[in-house]
């Protein structure tokens, strides 16, 4: 999977999350914080995605990425070595 | 400084005749039937084995986007809705939005109150248990519904909950005036929460023995019957309800001014009834109220339709020569709301009282002994100086309420 398509499905979460946010325009360089997106919310957002992508990992290892971007391109790194 | 009076100022309710305090009293004199064969997911067990009959409300309305956003309101499970739509109504009532938030207090009433929607949860996430929310973390607890109503209304005093059983809802109350004669508020709700029962504990009350009904298993609307001689077991019904109790100084009549309030544990471990705490509590209560027994004009009774339970608290009242007293047993018509039973049946009362009419108790064909002044068959007009609601819990947990009506 690209990270294209990754963050797909992380965008598409946020919106089902955070409904409110159904029309907003979301890129890779928005960060969930930066969104207003709250740290309960950014759990769900990271579990749901970890299930479609069939991945099971602590959620400490997604720390660290700035951005939706940067956030996706981990994510592809963790499915490459799955 | 005297301690203030404490009058009931605003009510919203929630139960199988519909949400809004105008369903309750509506359906209540009209007798109506919402008896019916459990059909929420998780109430009957899986593998087909049961056919448990109560009552189940109506889904709530959805809440108000300017009150809780869509972000929040897909996160709240079917209680803490229920909770919220009944706050809602019991706070505009009040006019709460007068009160300062730091002077508002709330005591909800309950323990183990999300029971059925984690045992939906643990067959949705079975196999794939690494994806559980992280919302899971935190909504399994009672506080949730503190947590809730704290961040969707300004209530900025405490909020906390109180566990006694069925008696729940009687306590919380008790607790929320305690916290205004105390000067710790001016204002408390006392919420009655839904008893989202699973069919686990459902079963497992019905192992008891106190929870029916075999006898009417085909007729779900006969099974409930306090205090007739057919009674085998209470009948669960879902019930939520809010009560606002507010300084008399502060507020006006309201619905009742509440003059007498006693709680007490009688030792009782499990179910067993228990007169000589049923007596207690309502000796303490008639005395702070400063009434004799042949001051209470009507008697909104525990009355679970289980034949002991039934039976213990007749003899109790008959035993303090309460017989002059009117009798309604509220759970004949919506169930036994187990820790929202106190609230929404002292609701009933006040609205009752406010109306001027009584409800009939439902299916209460042949009276067993003693024989107390029961409201049968129709509504009874009744002008109502004095009120008295009991609450009794599993764990021995016994209450007496005294109300003095608001004319």
């Amino acid at each position: 999977m690209e990270s294209d398509d990754i963050l797909s499905i992380l965008i598409g979460q946020i919106r089902e999350v955070v409904p409110e946010m159904i029309d907003h325009d979301i890129g890779a360089a928005d960060s969930m914080a930066a969104l207003g997106v709250d740290s309960v919310e950014r759990s769900e957002i990271l579990m749901n995605t970890l299930e479609i992508l069939g991945l099971d990992l602590p959620m400490v290892q997604l720390h660290g990425p700035r951005n939706l971007g940067e956030l996706a391109l981990l994510l592809k790194a963790k499915c490459a070595s799955a | 400084m005297p301690a203030p009076d404490i009058v009931f100022a605003g009510i919203g309710t929630a139960c199988g005749l519909g949400y809004g305090k105008a369903s309750l009293i509506d359906g209540l004199l009209a007798g109506r039937d919402v008896f019916a064969s459990l059909a929420r997911p998780g109430r009957q067990a899986p593998d087909g084995s049961t056919s448990f009959i109560g009552v189940e409300m109506p889904d709530p309305p959805e809440l108000p986007p300017e009150l809780v956003p869509k972000r929040v309101a897909r996160t709240i499970g079917f209680g803490g809705r229920v909770a919220l739509t009944v706050l809602h109504e019991a706070w505009d009532e009040a006019g709460l939005d007068k009160v300062a938030p730091d002077r508002i207090g709330l005591v909800v009433g309950g323990s183990n109150l999300f029971a059925r929607e984690q045992v939906l949860m643990a067959q949705d996430y079975a196999g794939r248990l690494a994806f559980v929310p992280p919302r899971a973390g935190h909504v399994y607890l009672d506080s949730e519904i503190c947590g809730l109503a704290a961040s969707t209304f300004p209530i900025r005093g405490f909020a906390h909950t109180v566990g006694a059983a069925s008696a729940s809802g009687a306590v919380a109350v008790i607790q929320a005036a305690a916290a205004i004669r105390a000067g710790t508020v001016d204002a408390c709700i006392a919420l009655g929460a839904m008893q989202d029962v699973s069919y686990l504990d459902l079963l497992g009350m019905r192992a008891l023995g106190a929870m029916g009904s075999a006898r009417f298993a085909d007729q779900p609307g006969r099974a409930c019957r306090p205090f007739d001689r057919d009674h085998d077991g209470f009948l669960y019904g879902e019930c939520c309800a809010a009560l606002v109790l507010c300084r008399a100084d502060q507020t006006g009549p309201g619905y009742g001014t509440l003059i007498g309030a006693a709680q007490v544990v009688d030792g009782q471990r499990g179910p067993e009834p228990d007169g000589d705490g049923q007596r207690r509590a309502i000796t303490l209560a008639l005395r702070q109220a400063g009434l004799g027994a042949g001051d209470i004009d009507v008697i909104s009774a525990h009355a679970t339709s289980t034949p002991k339970g039934d039976e213990v608290e007749a003899a109790t009242l008959h035993g303090l020569g309460l017989d002059q007293a009117w009798v309604v047993a509220t759970k004949s018509v919506i169930g036994h709301g187990l820790s929202a039973a106190g609230a929404i049946e002292l609701a009933a009362l006040l609205l009752q009282m406010r109306a001027g009419r009584l409800h009939a108790t439902r299916n209460l064909e042949h009276p067993h002994e003693p024989v107390l002044r029961h409201v049968q068959g129709l509504p009874q007009t009744l002008a109502v100086r004095h009120g008295l609601k009991l609450s009794f819990g599993f764990g021995g947990t016994d209450t007496a309420l005294v109300i003095r009506g608001a004319t």
